[in-house]
């Protein structure tokens, strides 16, 4: 054998635990397969057996008006009118194109105020932890409370239009304009903490001992923050913005509670139009290719982001 | 490059006193080395030096100028962090540069000073990688270069070698001590290794509980400790200190220690605890290698007989130690044959001995 | 180093002012529940702190009827209270024993090890654009407004905050500590439950908490999975506008007290753990 053998051959690279879980792995795989078991059970009931039947719908013409069982729906089969007529239907392009609009407007608000609050919270201070707790309470308040907050806020005789001095029939949510203005505000007001949340918790992970050392070495402050701290906070804000971009892309009760997609569908986003959709129009069989679409198109953005940042951080 | 005071210099922690009333002189161009067992205050010394805690009382002066309300930023003080806080997300050459580019230099210029500073401190053939893929060893020359390079009016150093293996930690020493020429700068260094004190520094700043025990040479601290603390931290082996009653009995003055072991004090020694007859209990230092085996050659030696416990071997020399009932000697065993168990007698040369009050820990008699 | 006195005005300045615009909507809301009709709105003036304060709104919401007010309610708040109350705790059951139980054998046993990317999914996408199918098969299954329906679903949609949660806090329980157990002969059920489990019996209690706030704060789901019977608070809270015209800001108000006190007690009890909890374990504070 003249063949130089490799020192790692016969020994495949391992995934599983080690120590002596991996040893004995056997008893342990049993008992571990009645704990994955549940989880697994509501995982197939939850995702497979709607899929396909999301699938099945999509492609027919039933609606649930018409007294025929769903599994019977091939009766009303349309082929791929339900997708044709999403393409060109133009309620569900200007839902998306106002979700978009929310999710630019909203997001970079949040996280830049969500950054010069972290700012602000980074050092120790007299009452940090007051003022803390009083900052994280709107992202825990229920958003259905909080679109009846900013309702409240918004009547035309209401405390905003009083300190702005405004008329009390100048309206907010029943404006054209205004009313999405309005719903940007209140999910700004709601979410700016999480993005304060994590991004303080970013901050607080950089090396304080690094801080300092660029501070000896003479950087000023907003030279230390663009040089030190924010590179070192890349992986916590790219978490943040892509938790808040896939929340706000899913914006329902503030909205709903606040203008329900008004007025006309100033305000309708995604989620709005699906609902009125689904129950103002029931056309369900409609829906569920609109569902099938947006759940296509956004595993493709997740699978292309992932294999993004895999890439970037290998 | 500059000297530094620091006048009467408290710091406290809300109730805890961290530093108490410490005044150092620190001469341009010395190295100092701040030294005392963990959590003495020394680090904390440190950081109110460079500006990185405020002082509560006193007054730290550069060159007879205060810098408390100078900005971290403009004090232009070179600090060599214990994990080195190297920018681990940038190259190496951005970290070497990071004090240059912040000062808005001209890019030639950086350029210039940066490669020298890598060729000086051999990391020149790392200079594009990232930071974070250094060794140790590496990171250790990037952290002090890094200061180096931006020419600080002084260099602080907190416990630099702590993390490095022992080989390096050898070659570290000797590397900082030619540095220190090179660079001609002030430099303090906080450590708790009296080795790397003692074979560094021109000065050497003892602290314990916040407060200066001694400042002084190596050389003078080891010979000639003001006070027990110092005596029991600086040597190694450590200073025997044998603490008891001084007691006169049938015209001799004993020091009775706990335990039943009777020490007869003649010579200097005694005349250094008689020097303050306020004093009834004392302590007796004695390094050793001054203690020596067999009959006492001059008749003021102490001469004193117990038993081998213990002998091992430290390098060529072997430490014997040795019980009187229950008192515990060490020595050097220089003649290689004592073996445990042997019963023997052995000499304290009185004007070797130290004399220590025990209740303040002062120094008697006269110093040498 | 000290800082400036201007910089330390500055900071308690901008400090203040973002106190300010987070407790100015909370206060209008709060001190709404407890002023009376006239009150409600500007047109006689802006009131922040009611003038006659009064229980009417919260007597009006519990009772159906209250004294001076010729309007009554023929559906109290109790029904809804009581709906939140049990799919809630129900949901959260079902998601922190599932979420347990499979996120150990993940991390300890290296089974199904695609399992924590694919209950990350179900978060991915609008609720509304996978309903129709989950609709259909509770209908199906006749579980429209019952309680069970309900608390599978919010079991369902909760289960990966639980699932990524406790995979966190179990990857911090040292390995070491449970193969000492099982050298001295405990089986693996005895290990996990009574090495393991205890250890992470205060994480177990956060995400309990956390996920409890979840299932509290949802309003889309029972919109769409109850009628009247098992109608949640937040949905309960938006039909009492449909139902009295509009005009019914104050017993809006207190239920928007009510509603949001949970949460926030509860929030504020785990917010050591919330940016951990928020970002599927991604982060920890």
């Amino acid at each position: 054998m003249n063949a130089p053998t490799k020192a790692s051959a016969g020994a495949p690279m391992q995934n599983k635990p080690s120590g002596y879980w991996a040893r004995v792995a056997g008893d342990g795989n049993k008992m571990g397969f009645w704990f994955v078991l549940p989880t697994l059970l509501l995982m197939l009931f939850i995702v497979i057996f709607p899929l396909l039947m999301q699938l099945y719908l999509s492609v027919t013409w039933w609606t649930p008006l018409e007294g025929i069982a769903w599994y019977r729906a091939w009766e009303v089969f349309s082929w791929g009118e339900n997708y044709y007529f999403l393409a060109t239907d133009p309620r569900f392009w200007g839902a998306l194109w106002r979700t978009l609009i929310v999710m630019v407007f909203a997001v970079p608000a949040q996280f830049f105020l969500g950054m010069a609050l972290a700012y602000l919270f980074v050092d120790q201070f007299p009452g940090r932890k007051f003022f803390y707790s009083i900052m994280l309470t709107p992202m825990m308040i229920v958003p259905a409370v909080v679109g009846l907050m900013f309702f409240l806020l918004f009547q035309g005789t209401g405390p905003i239009n009083e300190h702005l001095g405004l008329p009390s029939n100048f309206s907010w949510l029943t404006d054209v304009n205004r009313a999405m203005i309005s719903v940007i505000i209140a999910d700004v007001w709601q979410w700016t903490p999480l993005m304060f949340l994590i991004l303080l918790a970013g901050m607080l992970g950089v090396p304080s001992d690094q801080l300092l050392a660029a501070k000896l070495l003479g950087g000023s402050n907003w030279q230390n923050f663009v040089k030190i701290i924010l590179p070192r906070m890349k992986t916590v804000i790219i978490i943040a913005l892509v938790l808040r971009a896939v929340e706000c892309f899913k914006i329902f009760d503030l909205i709903f509670i606040m203008t329900k997609g008004g007025p006309g569908v100033q305000t309708e986003t995604i989620s709005l139009f699906l609902y009125k959709q689904t129950f103002g129009e029931l056309e369900w069989a409609y829906v569920a290719a609109i569902g099938l679409t947006i759940l296509f198109s956004l595993s493709v953005i997740a699978a292309k982001g992932l294999a993004y940042m895999a890439k970037n951080n290998g | 490059m500059s000297s530094i005071q620091i006048n009467n210099v408290t710091k406290k922690f809300g109730e805890f006193i961290a530093v108490r009333d410490l005044s150092l002189d620190i001469e341009e161009g010395e190295f100092v080395a701040l030294l005392g067992p963990s959590g003495c205050g020394k680090t904390t010394t440190m950081n109110m030096i460079a500006g990185l805690e405020d002082i509560t009382d006193g007054e730290i002066l550069f060159d007879g100028q205060n810098l408390s309300d100078v900005r971290i930023q403009d004090r232009n003080i070179g600090f060599v962090f214990q994990n080195y806080a190297i920018f681990t997300h940038l190259t190496v050459y951005k970290n070497l540069s990071y004090g240059l580019e912040v000062k808005k230099i001209s890019k030639p210029e950086v350029e210039r000073r940066v490669s020298a500073m890598a060729d000086r401190m051999s990391i020149s053939h790392r200079l594009n990688q990232p930071a974070s893929s250094l060794s140790v060893n590496e990171m250790q020359k990037l952290a002090i270069g890094r200061s180096a390079i931006a020419e600080p009016r002084i260099f602080l150093l907190d416990e630099p070698l702590s993390n490095l293996d022992a080989g390096f930690r050898a070659y570290m020493r000797a590397e900082l001590k030619v540095l220190q020429h090179e660079f001609g700068q002030t430099m303090i260094y906080v450590t708790h290794d009296q080795i790397e004190a003692m074979s560094l520094a021109d000065k050497i700043a003892i602290i314990d509980q916040g407060r200066l025990m001694q400042y002084g040479s190596p050389l003078d601290i080891y010979n000639n400790p003001h006070n027990r603390f110092v005596a029991n931290f600086v040597g190694s082996p450590r200073m025997n200190l044998i603490d008891g009653e001084l007691r006169e009995e049938s015209g001799i003055l004993k020091l009775m220690v706990h335990g039943g072991a009777e020490i007869p004090l003649s010579g200097k020694v005694k005349s250094d605890f008689t020097s303050d007859s306020a004093i009834h209990s004392g302590s007796l230092g004695i390094r050793p290698q001054d203690i020596y085996f067999g009959k006492k050659k001059k008749a003021e030696h102490i001469e004193l007989h117990g038993t081998v416990e213990v002998v091992e071997r430290v390098g060529p020399k072997r430490l014997a130690y040795i019980q009187v009932l229950e008192t515990n000697f060490l020595a050097f065993d220089d003649q290689d044959k004592l073996s445990v168990g042997d019963e023997i007698s052995f000499c304290l040369p009185a004007d070797k001995c130290l004399a220590f009050d025990l209740q303040s820990g002062r120094r008697l008699g006269e110093m040498q | 180093m000290k800082a400036s006195p201007r910089s330390v005005v500055l900071k308690y300045f901008f400090v203040l002012l973002a106190s300010a615009i987070v407790l100015y909507p909370l206060l209008w809301m709060v001190t709404m529940a407890f002023k009376p009709h006239p009150e409600w709105t500007t047109v006689a003036g802006l009131t922040w702190f009611p003038k006659n304060p009064t229980l009417q709104n919260f007597e009006f919401i519990f009772f159906g009827h209250a004294e001076g007010l010729v309007v009554s309610l023929d559906r109290t708040i109790v029904g809804p209270l009581i709906a939140s109350l049990v799919t809630s705790i129900c949901g959260t059951l079902l998601a922190v024993v599932c979420g347990t139980l499979s996120s150990y054998a993940v991390v300890r046993f290296g089974l199904a090890q695609s399992l924590p990317l694919s209950v990350l999914q179900l978060r991915l996408f609008p609720p509304l654009a996978v309903m129709i199918p989950v609709m259909v098969m509770w209908a199906f299954i006749g579980a429209v407004d019952t309680w069970w329906g309900l608390s599978l679903i919010y079991g369902i949609v909760t289960l990966p905050f639980a699932f990524w949660l406790m995979k966190t806090f179990f990857e911090e329980v040292p390995i070491e500590i449970e193969d000492a157990a099982r050298v001295a002969g405990c089986s693996y059920w005895r290990v996990f439950y009574r090495i393991t489990l205890p250890i992470v019996k205060p994480g177990l209690a956060t995400c309990a908490l956390f996920v409890f706030i979840l299932n509290w704060s949802d309003y889309l789901l029972a919109l769409l999975l109850t009628q009247k019977e098992w109608v949640t608070l937040p949905v309960y809270m938006a039909t009492l506008t449909s139902a009295m015209g509009g005009q019914m800001y104050g017993m809006k108000a207190a239920l928007g007290v009510i509603a949001a006190i949970p949460p926030v007690v509860f929030g504020l009890m785990i917010q050591k753990h919330l940016v951990r909890g928020l970002t599927f374990g991604a982060l920890k504070q």
